[in-house]
């Protein structure tokens, strides 16, 4: 197991990442729905602050209501029991029957206790100093006032009507006038408080329109920069694809053309009858055959990107012994190997676990990243696998990792992050003249995640590479019931 | 409205009055009818009124007009009933020692001559003759014992006050011993 010491999960991530990972792709693939519900939330929370300032707005008009209502009702009650408390005073004065007199005097009394309370409730509600300095002069004046009165009525009663005329003249009509001005003086404050709490609502409302206007505009920019970065993305979206889309386009018929002119030529000259030995018309033959063969190869990986991309492909999943997939797939690339000079060395741990897989899968999704080692190794002309098993958190066998290692171009740090989407092609392979489709790697990172694996890349620019194809470990169970549908098979 | 229509509805009001325990009305609320005979007469005067007590004799010369005023300085203001109520039969019969015709003469005479100088006021319910004196400082006048309440002051008669049993003054006279 020294190899598979060397061979730590530099690629795995905590739960954490893996959380982070998981929402960042899911906030890259829902942009515009994430837009639309922040929009959402701006409108709700504007609904929210309107509805409460029109709340404020209509408690602030019911209070003014009530107070002024209130306070300006209590204020007539008052002037007309004063008025009454006099005027019955005066029918005293207007007849000598003792009787009527009696009667009059007691209406007096019982409008005096009306106003007299009502001063003491408008003393009991007032609170600002201007209220209780008004309301303790009505007290005071309406007091001398009730004393003349009564002095009044007793020289009415008494039957001295002069002598009440001229008390009621000397005394009764100023002090009644000062109660008349001190109510006039509580009903202008209360207009006055009625004005200033109008002038409040006022100030409030037009705080409020201007609140609105500035939330509303807010809004309006905030959706008008979503709906615009929404459209922006869909459109970059649709540029990068099709730029892809036509990159893929050339490079296919790039690779297409080369070999069909292989097999064009070849079979010109056989035609003409420029080949007649039957060697060469071996090695024609030999040649037509390779890049028929490449052909096929080209169009079945892209037929198979496209089944993987739409979810067609259907594995089967089951125990794999990874030292038979290594050595299928080495003897697939054997040939390719031995063209381009390449020494593959092999670092498989003993004793590996089985992975659940598809062989057929798996073997096409090593095989791929062989050949991108291959086709990148640059002029280093070595190349490595590793296969080593891997523990997870909890002490158990997690899962088996394959590496595949070159040391050649590399790949730039900024390519990493897009080399697995389907079409890339780095403008550094570009410029090197390095032929493909782009569908290689999307093909791979597909296979390995519809089997519950993933593929990862460490990578140096100019140093090389190493990609980790991981699969999941069998486990008994899974290996009992391969064990009894191979007897059940014999 | 009659005189006697009027008396029928004032001794109705007090009646009622009465009955509703009312402050203004019975005289539950005095604190003096519930223990003293309904039969006896009292003598109101204002609160503010300084007296205390008086004689017959005094009594007398308030009720025929010849003192004019009190100590405090106060006009003497007389409340009366109207003729043919018991208070004023009473009034007359023990206080006065007139008939109701002697009466009226006296005070006829009193006014021409000048010896007196305001001639009683009449009111025709007891309420009536408690509200005036409650509102005239100067004013005395009579009650039974039984419509008083707080609002005037009861006096003394010969030293003696209305729950007692020499009391002098009675709506019916006293039997002969």
């Amino acid at each position: 197991m020294s190899d598979s010491a060397k061979l730590v999960r530099t690629e795995s991530a905590g739960p954490l990442q893996t959380l982070w990972k998981r929402v960042s792709g899911m906030v890259s693939r829902h942009t515009s729905s994430l837009l639309m519900f922040m929009v959402l939330c701006v409108v709700v929370a504007v609904g929210a602050f309107m509805i409460g300032d029109l709340h404020t707005a209509s408690v602030q008009v019911q209070k003014m209501y009530l107070g002024s209502v209130q306070g300006l009702r209590s204020i007539g009650e008052l002037q007309y029991e004063a008025q009454e408390t006099r005027r019955s005073t005066l029918y005293a004065l207007t007849t000598n029957n003792s009787n009527l007199q009696v009667e009059y005097a007691d209406q007096s009394r019982e409008a005096d206790k009306l106003v007299t309370d009502g001063i003491t409730q408008y003393l009991v509600r007032a609170r600002a100093a201007r209220e209780v300095e008004l309301g303790k002069r009505l007290q005071s004046d309406w007091a001398a006032y009730l004393k003349v009165r009564d002095e009044v009525l007793a020289s009415i009663l008494e039957g001295s009507t002069k002598e009440a005329v001229d008390l009621d003249l000397s005394g009764g009509v100023p002090s009644f006038e000062r109660v008349r001005q001190d109510l006039e003086e509580i009903k202008r404050l209360y207009d006055e408080q009625a004005s200033g709490q109008l002038a409040l609502v006022d100030a409030s409302s037009r705080r409020s329109v201007v609140r609105l206007m500035g939330v509303l505009s807010f809004t309006l920019l905030f959706a008008s920069a979503s709906v615009w970065a929404i459209q922006r993305t869909k459109m970059l979206n649709a540029v990068r694809l099709a730029k892809l889309q036509m990159d893929f386009v050339a490079s296919v018929s790039h690779e297409l053309r080369t070999p069909l002119a292989v097999i064009c030529a070849s079979a010109q000259n056989i035609a003409d009858g420029v080949v007649d030995e039957k060697e060469q018309l071996a090695k024609y033959g030999s040649v037509i055959r390779h890049h028929s063969q490449q052909l096929t190869d080209l169009v079945n990986q892209i037929l198979q990107f496209a089944a993987t991309h739409e979810g067609r492909n259907r594995y089967t999943l089951r125990p794999v012994e990874v030292e038979l997939v290594i050595a299928a797939v080495l003897r697939n690339t054997h040939e390719l190997a031995e063209e381009a000079g390449f020494v593959v060395e092999q670092h498989i741990a003993a004793g590996l676990p089985h992975v659940m897989a598809d062989f057929a899968a798996v073997c096409q999704c090593l095989q791929n990243l062989v050949v991108n080692a291959l086709k990148y190794g640059g002029k280093n002309p070595r190349i490595a696998i590793w296969a080593a098993s891997v523990h997870g958190d909890n002490g158990k066998l997690d899962e088996v990792c394959i590496s595949v290692e070159d040391h050649g171009i590399g790949i730039d740090s900024t390519d990493l992050k897009q080399i697995f989407e389907p079409f890339y092609r780095s403008p550094v392979v570009t410029a090197a003249q390095i032929h493909g489709t782009g569908l290689g790697l999307p093909l791979a990172k597909g296979i390995a995640e519809a089997m519950g694996g993933k593929i990862t890349v460490v990578s140096k620019l100019g140093t090389g590479s190493r990609f980790t194809l991981h699969l999941p470990v069998a486990h008994s169970i899974e290996l009992q019931n391969q064990v009894e549908e191979r007897v059940a098979q014999s | 409205m009659s005189l006697g229509l009027r008396k029928k509805l004032g001794f109705a009001i007090a009646a009622l009055c009465l009955l509703l325990n009312t402050p203004s009305g019975g005289a539950a609320g005095s604190g003096v009818a519930a223990s003293v005979p309904e039969d006896n007469l009292a003598v109101i005067v204002n609160q503010s009124n300084p007296i205390e007590d008086l004689s017959l004799k005094e009594l007398k010369a308030v009720f025929l007009g010849e003192r004019s005023h009190w100590p405090n300085g106060r006009r003497i203001t007389l409340v009366m009933m109207d003729p043919g109520v018991p208070e004023r039969k009473a009034v007359l019969r023990d206080v006065c020692h007139m008939s109701e015709t002697e009466f009226s003469r006296h005070f006829l005479q009193g006014l021409f001559t000048g010896e007196v100088f305001v001639s009683p006021k009449t009111l025709s319910t007891p309420v009536g003759v408690r509200k005036f004196v409650f509102n005239v400082p100067g004013a005395i006048g009579y009650v039974k014992a039984s419509d008083l309440d707080g609002t005037v002051k009861v006096i003394h008669i010969n030293g003696r006050s209305v729950d007692d049993a020499e009391y002098p003054l009675r709506i019916e006279p006293r039997p002969a011993k």
